[in-house]
C-alpha cells in the first residue's frame, strides 16, 4: 500500500532505504557450506579428448554423471546419462539448467503412512555424482542458489544441501550467442562454485584444479599432464574473446538497478510486456536462479501411503499469491510481469548484493510470446533516465 | 595457495519439513465454518511461541497449511489453534477429533511486539477468523492485566452465526478495564446489538488523548485499508499500529517465495507488520 490519496490513505513519506553494499551481512552465508574455489586456479593440467571422456566413463561407473547432451537439432540438456560419449562438449545453452541436480524439477521431500502417529523420515539423497559441462552463467547461478537455499533466513534447506554437498561440478567454457548478456551481470569468468574448469586448446582441455576434490579424477586419469605456461594463459585469452562477442547489455550499472526500477514501478512497458504474455511461466522454469516452489501430498493408489512433494513453481502463474476465500495478491497479470524483474533485480538484488539473474538468455531465448528480458529492463532504464532528465 | 576445506553445514534440522506428530487432545465446533482445537505435543512441551506466530498443520496426504496460534503462551502444555474449513486441508482437520494425530511445524513468523504494548491502552480490531490470533492477544494482555492499560476490542462478522468465542467476548467485556464491542455487516432476526463493518465501530469508543494508544489489526485484506484511515484519524502514530498479514505460504521458512511482499517474506518477517512497514510496499494490503 503506498500513500494513495484516491483511497483516502494518507500520502507516503518519501523513504531512502539502505544503501546497496556488495558486502551486505547474508551475502556470503553460503560460503559456510560448500567448499568454494578460488577465483583462480589452484594449478594447471592438461587432458585429451580421449582423457576427458575416459575420466566422464569413469564417473558414470563409480558415481553418476549429469552432463548436456543433444536434444533436438538444436537443443541441448542436462540429463543423468551411462553413455560418456553422449556428452556434448560444445553448446550454447541447455533448456534447462543443471540446478535440476540439486533442485529436481520434482522431488520427493519425505514419505508417509497415512494417518501414522509417528514423525516420516526426511528423504535426502547424497548419493555422489559429477556435474559436468556448467558454463561459467551457470556456474554462477550455482552461487547464488547455494546461498537462497543455504542459510539465509537462518536455515538451510537439508534437500538442497546433501544433494550439493554431494557434487563435484565441472565447468567449462562457452561462447555466446545473441541472448547472452554474462558481461552485465558479472558471471562471464566464474570459477567459484566448481571443482574443475575446463578450457578447449589445441591439444584437448586445459583443467584448471579449484579445489582439492578436483585432484581426484586427475590422479585416478593417467592422461593429465602440467600445462606450460601458454596453455595456462588460454582460459583468460578465451575469457577475453567471448566478452568481445557478447552483443547484449544491460544500460546501467548493476547497483544502480534497485533504486532505478523502482522509480519506475508503474512503468508502461511492464504494462505493455503483460498485454503479450501468456502466464505461461517457461521464463521461470529455465531460468538458472529462480528458486520458487510448490509442495503438495501425493497419495498411492490404496491411499494408504505417500509422499510430499515439492516442484517448481511459476510467480508467473495467476495461482501463485492467492489466498483461501479467493484473494490474490498478483491478480492482474502487470503485477506478476513486474514482479519478475522487480525480484531479481531489486528485491534479491539488495539482500543479496548481487542480482538473481545470470545472463545465460534462456527466459529471453524460449520465452513464447518473444519477450526479452534485457529489452524491457532497458526500456524501464530508458524511461528512468528520461524522467530524470525532465 | 590456501584452501578451503570442504565443510558440512553445522547440524541443521534435516527434519526442516517434517512436522513433528501431535496429538489433538479436545475440539469442538465454534461455528458451522470455525473449528477449535486444543493440541498436544509430544511429552506434553510448550510450544514457546508469541502471540501473532503461527504453526503450519499438516495431514498427510491432504497437505500443509499456516494457522495462527489462538492461545496465549500463557496457557502451559498445549495450545490451541481455532481453522476455518475453507478447502483440502482445513476441511479435513475439520473433521477430526479428540485422539487423532496433526503434524506441527514452527511456530513461525515474528508476532506482535507485545512489549510495546504494555503501558498503553491495547486497541484490538478484529475481522472474522482474524479474531483467532487476536484472541492470543487478548489473553496475554488478561494474564498478566496490570501490565498493559484499557483492553478495546472491535470484532466485526458478517452474521451473529460467524461470531467466534462468544462466550469470551461477554466474559472480558465484565471487567471494566476492557471494552468489547461487536459488530456484523448487516441486520439480522434476533440480533439487536451493533450492525454495520466493523470500522462503524470506532464512532462507538474514545480514547483518551493523554495515553500512548496501540493497535492490533487482523481480518480479511479488504478491511486493512479502511481501518488503517480510522486509525491515521485517530492520530494512532503509525509504528504502533500492527497489522497481521496473510499470504499464500508453502514452506514457512523464507525459501519457497510465496509470502513475498516486495523485499519482506511474511513467513518470516511478518505476518506481523507495523503500518510504517507497510507503507513501503506497493502490494501489501
Ligand atoms: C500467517 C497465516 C495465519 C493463518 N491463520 C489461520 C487461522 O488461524 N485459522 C484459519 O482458519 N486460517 C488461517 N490462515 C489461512 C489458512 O492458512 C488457509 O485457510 C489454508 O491455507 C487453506 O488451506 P486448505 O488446504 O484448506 O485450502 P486449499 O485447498 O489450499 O484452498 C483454499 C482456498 O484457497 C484458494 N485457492 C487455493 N488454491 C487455489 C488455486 N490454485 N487457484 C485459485 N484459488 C485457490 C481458494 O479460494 C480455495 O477455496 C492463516 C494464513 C496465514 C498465511
Ligand atoms: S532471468 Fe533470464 S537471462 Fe537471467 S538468469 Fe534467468 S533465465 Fe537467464
Ligand atoms: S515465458 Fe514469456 S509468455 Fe511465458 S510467462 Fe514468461 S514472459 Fe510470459
Ligand atoms: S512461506 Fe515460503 S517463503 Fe514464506
Amino acid at each position: 500500500m503506498r500513500g494513495d490519496p484516491d483511497n483516502g490513505v494518507p500520502v507516503a513519506i518519501a523513504r531512502v532505504r539502505g544503501a546497496f553494499c556488495p558486502q551486505c551481512p547474508g551475502s556470503d552465508t553460503a560460503g559456510e557450506m560448500f567448499e568454494r574455489s578460488e577465483r583462480f586456479m589452484r594449478r594447471a593440467a592438461v587432458l585429451s579428448e580421449t582423457g576427458l571422456r575416459e575420466v566422464l566413463a569413469r564417473a558414470c561407473q563409480k558415481t553418476r554423471l549429469m552432463a548436456p547432451v543433444r536434444r533436438g537439432k538444436t537443443s541441448f540438456d542436462f540429463e543423468w546419462i551411462d553413455d560418456p560419449d553422449a556428452v556434448q562438449m560444445d553448446y550454447v545453452r541447455t533448456v534447462l539448467p543443471p540446478k535440476k541436480a540439486f533442485l529436481p524439477v520434482r522431488e520427493m521431500l519425505l514419505e508417509f503412512a497415512r494417518g501414522a502417529q509417528q514423525a516420516a523420515a526426511p528423504l535426502l539423497d547424497d548419493a555422489p555424482f559429477v556435474l559436468f559441462g556448467v558454463h561459467p552463467c551457470d556456474l554462477t547461478a550455482i552461487n547464488q542458489l547455494d546461498w537462497a537455499m543455504g542459510k539465509r533466513h537462518g536455515v538451510a534447506d537439508p534437500h538442497y544441501v546433501a544433494r550439493r554437498s554431494a557434487a563435484l561440478i565441472v565447468g567449462i567454457d562457452c561462447m555466446p550467442d545473441e541472448y547472452c548478456f554474462c558481461t552485465s551481470v558479472d558471471s562471464s569468468d566464474a570459477r567459484e562454485g566448481a571443482d574443475l574448469f575446463l578450457t578447449p586448446i589445441d591439444a584437448g582441455y586445459l583443467v584448471e584444479v579449484l579445489t582439492d576434490r578436483g585432484e581426484q579424477p586427475l590422479a585416478e586419469s593417467g592422461d593429465g599432464r602440467d600445462a606450460t605456461p601458454e596453455e595456462e594463459a588460454a582460459p583468460r585469452a578465451h575469457g577475453a574473446e567471448k566478452k568481445r562477442r557478447v552483443t547484449t547489455r544491460i544500460e546501467s550499472e548493476l547497483e544502480a538497478l534497485p533504486d532505478l526500477l523502482e522509480r519506475r514501478y508503474g512503468a508502461e512497458v511492464f504494462e505493455e510486456t503483460a498485454a503479450r504474455c501468456y502466464s505461461c511461466g517457461t521464463c521461470t522454469n529455465v531460468c538458472p536462479t529462480c528458486f520458487c516452489f510448490d509442495v503438495g501430498d501425493e497419495v498411492d493408489l490404496l491411499l494408504a501411503s505417500g509422499t510430499r512433494e515439492r516442484r517448481y513453481d511459476s510467480c508467473q502463474f495467476l495461482d501463485f499469491a492467492v489466498v483461501a476465500g479467493g484473494h490474490n495478491f498478483r491478480g492482474e497479470r502487470v503485477d506478476r510481469v513486474r514482479h519478475r524483474w522487480f525480484r531479481k533485480f531489486v528485491y534479491l538484488l539488495r539482500e543479496h548484493g548481487a542480482p538473481f539473474c545470470v545472463g545465460c538468455g534462456r527466459c529471453s531465448k524460449f520465452c513464447t510470446a518473444e519477450i526479452g528480458l534485457v529489452d524491457v529492463l532497458n526500456s524501464v532504464l530508458a524511461e528512468a533516465k528520461e524522467e530524470a532528465v525532465r | 595457495m590456501t584452501t578451503v576445506e570442504r565443510r558440512f553445514p553445522e547440524q541443521q534440522p534435516d527434519a526442516l519439513f517434517v512436522p513433528e506428530m501431535a496429538t489433538i487432545g479436545r475440539a469442538e465446533n465454534l461455528t458451522a465454518q470455525d473449528r477449535l482445537f486444543e493440541i498436544e505435543l509430544p511429552g506434553g512441551k510448550d510450544l514457546g511461541h508469541k502471540p501473532g506466530q503461527f504453526v503450519e498443520v499438516s495431514i498427510y496426504g491432504f497437505g500443509e497449511a499456516p494457522i495462527s496460534v489462538s492461545s496465549s503462551p500463557a496457557r502451559r502444555g498445549s495450545f490451541e489453534l481455532c481453522v476455518r474449513k475453507l478447502g483440502g486441508l482445513t476441511g479435513k482437520l475439520y473433521t477430526l477429533g479428540a485422539g487423532d494425530s496433526v503434524g506441527i511445524r514452527g511456530p513461525f513468523g515474528n508476532g506482535f511486539a507485545m512489549e510495546d504494548f504494555e503501558g498503553a491502552d491495547c486497541l484490538i480490531v478484529a475481522g472474522g477468523i482474524g479474531m483467532a490470533p487476536l484472541r492470543s492477544v487478548v489473553n496475554t494482555i488478561l494474564a498478566d492485566r496490570d501490565r498493559y492499560g484499557r483492553l478495546i476490542l472491535l470484532y466485526g462478522n458478517r452474521t451473529p452465526d460467524d461470531i467466534l468465542f462468544a462466550d469470551e467476548l461477554e466474559a472480558w467485556g465484565e471487567d471494566d478495564r476492557n471494552q468489547v464491542l461487536v459488530t456484523i455487516d448487516r441486520p439480522a432476526e434476533g440480533w439487536d446489538g451493533h450492525v454495520g463493518v466493523v470500522t462503524t465501530l470506532f464512532e462507538e469508543i474514545t480514547l483518551d488523548p493523554s495515553r500512548k494508544v496501540v493497535a492490533a489489526v487482523v481480518g480479511p485484506p479488504v478491511m486493512y485499508r479502511f481501518v488503517y484511515v480510522e486509525l491515521a484519524m485517530m492520530r494512532i502514530p503509525e509504528d504502533h499500529i500492527y497489522f497481521s498479514l496473510e499470504r499464500r505460504m508453502k514452506c514457512g521458512v523464507g525459501k519457497c517465495g510465496h509470502c513475498q511482499v516486495e523485499g519482506k517474506y511474511v513467513c518470516i518477517d511478518g505476518p506481523v507488520f507495523t503500518g510504517e512497514a507497510l507503507r513501503e510496499f506497493h502490494e501489501s494490503i
